[in-house]
């Protein structure tokens, strides 16, 4: 019974995937594209920066970047507060 | 032979080198295997990520997925035991 | 875990894993990559240096080593740049682009070589993410190594 429900599931899923897949837009052409043109249009302009990625990871969207700064530091102070014993200065 | 089939040719293999080595990584009983295998799924997807144009992603995930995450795992099966416990 | 091979393996390759780190955040905004890219591969390779040494010896390059003001820094720092642009702008402004300030240097429009001297904050937040991540996760590791580590060496 288990398996059957198993396979049923694994089928099912494999199915709805692949039918994602096939429906799934071709290599290099999104269907909203304005803010990309702007981006690689005025990107050099403003920031001042040749790599449009970055100029869009830490000018444009900045707070994107701020709380994956926070998420990081929370981290790390989670595992030091956890592991931190008397002798070790991490 | 043309940059499309050549393109396609990659992304099969690509995509069968993903499959077998996550298969690894499940299969294993050795733990330590299993930790070179999900290294080894790391590195072929930051190659997925390079061919897909997104060289950023590729670093950040070569540098993470395969040598932080497998020092960390190691590290911390040094100090238990290295095989799979079937209860 | 410290055998020959590894060990003559991590003096050739950590120093050259270590430039490739710091090249990738000093040239954030000019090829790929950035602060969090670089910082992952500097974190790789003192990764590396740590986990192919013995315990003692790690204790003791690591003593003077000040991993959470690096990281503490990092912060302050990418909080600061961000609060930079409340000169008169909005939060997170690029006000020292096309300035004359340090990395203040203007870009010319369409495809250039590449100058170092331009990119305004995001060379400086380049650079605090970088510390910032490359301390985090490399403490990480240490203390991983110094707390579970140690006990048994045999492999």
């Amino acid at each position: 019974m288990r398996r059957a429900l198993g396979l049923f599931a694994f089928l099912g899923f494999t199915l709805f995937l692949l039918g994602a897949v096939m429906s799934l837009r071709p290599f290099g052409e999104p269907i909203h594209a304005e803010m990309d043109h702007y981006f690689i249009s005025h990107a050099q302009a403003e920031a001042s920066a040749n790599n449009v990625v970055t100029s869009v990871v830490f000018d444009y969207r900045g707070f994107d970047t701020l709380g994956e700064a926070t998420v990081l530091f929370t981290a790390v102070a989670g595992v030091l507060m956890a592991l931190r014993r008397k002798e070790v200065k991490g | 032979m043309n940059f499309g089939e050549l393109f396609w040719a990659l992304q099969v293999l690509i995509g069968l080198g993903l499959l077998i080595s996550a298969i690894a990584a499940v299969r294993f009983k050795n733990l330590v295997s299993a930790v070179i295998a999900m290294a080894v799924f790391s590195l072929i997807l930051s190659l997925e990520f390079y061919v897909l144009q997104a060289p950023d992603v590729a670093i950040a995930e070569a540098g993470v997925g395969a040598c932080l995450t497998t020092a960390m795992y190691l590290l911390a099966i040094k100090n238990t035991a290295d095989e799979e416990v079937i209860g | 875990m410290t055998t020959t091979i590894i060990k003559t393996t991590t003096r050739i390759l950590a120093p050259l894993i270590l430039v490739f780190g710091a090249y990738i955040i000093l040239h954030g905004h000019l090829t790929p990559g950035g602060g969090f890219q670089g910082g992952a591969v500097f974190a790789s390779g003192l990764a590396l240096l740590i986990v192919a040494c013995e315990d003692r010896v790690v204790k003791r390059r690591f003593e003077k080593v000040p991993l959470s003001p690096l990281e503490s820094i990092g912060a302050l720092g990418f909080l600061g740049m961000a609060l930079l642009g409340l000169m008169g702008y909005t939060f997170f402004k690029n006000v020292i682009a096309n300035s004359g300030f340090i990395f203040g240097g203007r870009t010319p429009i369409g495809i250039n070589p590449g100058f170092l001297n331009t990119g305004g904050t995001l060379a400086y937040m380049n650079i605090f993410v970088g510390m910032k991540v490359l301390a985090g996760l490399t403490s990480i590791v240490l203390i991983f190594f110094l707390l579970l580590g140690g006990k048994k060496d045999e492999w």
